[in-house]
């Protein structure tokens, strides 16, 4: 698999605030997270001529955000499609570049996943008809994300012996690591007793393992290595990508091998290859936690544990801020916010340059004193690799390393 | 499972025997008559060898349960009378497998390995293969 390693470069983020009842349309927080990380690369809207935004039918499209910010295109496309999508379009930034079509892209999602759409299958999009290869399984009362997931998890439980304790540490980890954000909306920090105990949506999952649907909008900058030299921001490489790597069986995935079997199976090669490193090398994971589960289940078929072994990875310390390999140091879907895999890319950005956003009194300086305790920091002491595992619907995943 | 609002199925030019067939009591899938597999649900080439030859054949509605959930919220008004209800993926005895509701019983005692049968639902103008524990766990 060809690979351009370290050509393509992450120079600026931005977002919204993270809320339930934005108030706003889509476009107003698109523009805002936009212009929020062209500040943050130190660009102006005149330096950037590609966009590439993602949405299910639920948000504005480029062609009304890059006049509003004074931005004239050379190249855009809006993409149909949720989780996955993240990494995804850094590779396809990075390919678009490539091919000459443009210099700097703006990647954004601006969803108001909470007041208006919500992911779970409820409110507007639970009123589309439901027709063809839906009828497999809608009819029985399988319809949202959760739901969806649901027979994967409850078999991994089956064949490994995983128990909903050992994945419950994720929530108990992530709103640790959420305790030490200003922006996350859910700075609580839980416990695996209050993950167990919390009520049934699906069986495995109990509300505590599902994330927090969320108003919001984000963005990140991919421009070439030769550009990024001259920015405000240390760069962030872009080392390998892997955009939507999928099961055999998209539509019927139960279908098709063992259902434990996740897309990262699929994905890992392609993404490991091109950055010709192994999961060893990695000091900072981003998993797409949408649910507890995932996340185990991620981590594992990218080959962070062995197969089936999971539960005791996320259980073990590893996954917390101070251990081996702290997972989703923001909070993630979880606790900070739901933004369809943005947040966690965003913040594996600000790791990599040292400059995370926490408690830390001359935070805002990069000086950060590495101290985990209740309220303090939450930057990762030299993190020099990041891994990103995105997903959607469970037989596609997308995934994307970075190193500073 | 009756309640107002429940999604319907609306049959396409691949599905219409299928569904035809539910309504007359016979659960339906194909065979590959180039390579011999069964694939559920109908489409027009076999996913296995991309063979256009497939027969439709009935099957004995028995099989077991290869994983299952119960579903406590439901995904839309339709479904809050049902819940809690249980939903398994079942592998039919045929080779084929299929996702419907385990009725019958306590949802949460459905486990993996339970042997079920097909039983049918009747949902608006449409006929839904169903499954009920075979053996014992019936009730």
């Amino acid at each position: 698999m060809k690979s351009l390693r370290d050509k393509y470069c992450i120079v600026g983020v931005g977002e919204t605030e993270y809320s339930r009842g934005s108030g706003r349309t889509t476009r107003a927080m698109a523009v805002e997270a936009v212009r929020n990380a062209i500040l943050d690369a130190g660009l102006t809207p005149r330096d950037v001529d590609g966009m590439l935004d993602y949405q299910g039918g639920d948000s504005t499209l480029a062609n009304w955000v890059a006049p509003d910010l004074g931005v004239r295109l050379n190249f855009y496309m809006d993409v149909f499609g949720g989780g996955s999508s993240t990494e995804a379009l850094v590779g396809l930034a990075t390919g678009a570049i490539e091919a000459g079509m443009c210099h700097t892209v703006a990647i954004y999602r601006s969803m108001n996943g909470y007041s208006e759409f919500r992911i779970g299958g409820t409110g507007v999009r639970a009123a589309q008809p439901v027709r063809s290869l839906d009828l497999a399984q809608v009819p029985f009362g399988m319809r949202s994300a959760g739901q969806n997931f649901a027979m994967t998890f409850m078999r991994h439980m089956y064949e490994y012996g995983t128990t909903s304790e050992q994945v419950a540490h994720v929530k108990a980890a992530h709103s640790t690591h959420a305790s030490q954000n200003p922006k996350a909306l859910l700075k609580e920090r839980v416990t695996v007793e209050d993950v167990v105990s919390s009520r049934w949506i699906v069986k495995p999952l109990h509300l505590l393992d599902c994330c927090v649907e969320t108003d919001n909008a984000t963005c990140v900058i991919v421009t070439s290595s030769e550009r990024a030299r001259d920015l405000r921001r240390r760069p962030v490489h872009i080392m390998g990508v892997a955009g939507r790597v999928s099961k055999p069986r998209l539509d019927f995935h139960w279908a098709h091998g063992p259902i434990t079997r996740v897309a990262g199976y699929y994905a890992k090669d392609i993404v490991f290859g091109q950055a010709g490193i192994g999961p060893e090398d990695v000091d900072v994971t981003g998993s797409y936690d949408a649910f507890t589960f995932t996340t185990m289940l991620q981590l594992e078929e990218y080959g962070f544990c062995k197969k089936g072994e999971g539960g005791q990875y996320v259980s073990s310390g590893i996954i917390e801020l101070g251990g081996k390999r702290p997972n989703n140091t923001s909070g993630g879907h979880l606790c900070e916010g739901y933004t369809h895999g943005m947040n966690m890319v965003i913040e594996n950005v600000r790791q990599l340059r040292g400059t995370v956003d926490d408690y830390c009194p001359r935070a805002a300086e990069g000086v950060h004193t590495y101290d985990y305790a209740p309220g303090r920091c939450r930057q990762v002491k030299d993190a020099e690799i990041t891994m990103n595992l995105g997903w959607a619907i469970p037989p596609t995943g997308s995934a994307l390393i970075l190193h500073r | 499972m009756t309640a107002e609002g429940k999604p319907v199925p609306v049959p396409t030019a691949e599905t219409r025997h299928y569904w035809t067939a539910c309504r007359e009591g016979v659960l339906s899938y194909q065979h590959c008559l180039a390579c011999s597999r069964p694939q559920f649900y109908p489409r027009t080439l076999c996913v296995g060898c991309g063979g256009a030859r497939l027969e439709w054949r009935a099957s004995r509605g028995l099989g077991t349960v290869h994983a299952v959930t119960v579903v406590y919220r439901p995904p839309t008004a339709a479904f809050r009378p049902e819940v809690p209800y249980a939903v398994a993926l079942v592998d039919l005895d045929e080779g084929f497998r299929m996702m419907a509701n385990v009725v019958g019983g306590a949802p949460e005692t459905v486990a993996i390995g339970d042997r079920v049968r097909l039983v049918w639902e009747q949902r608006g103008d449409a006929v839904l293969p169903q499954f009920t524990r075979a053996e014992g766990g019936g009730r």
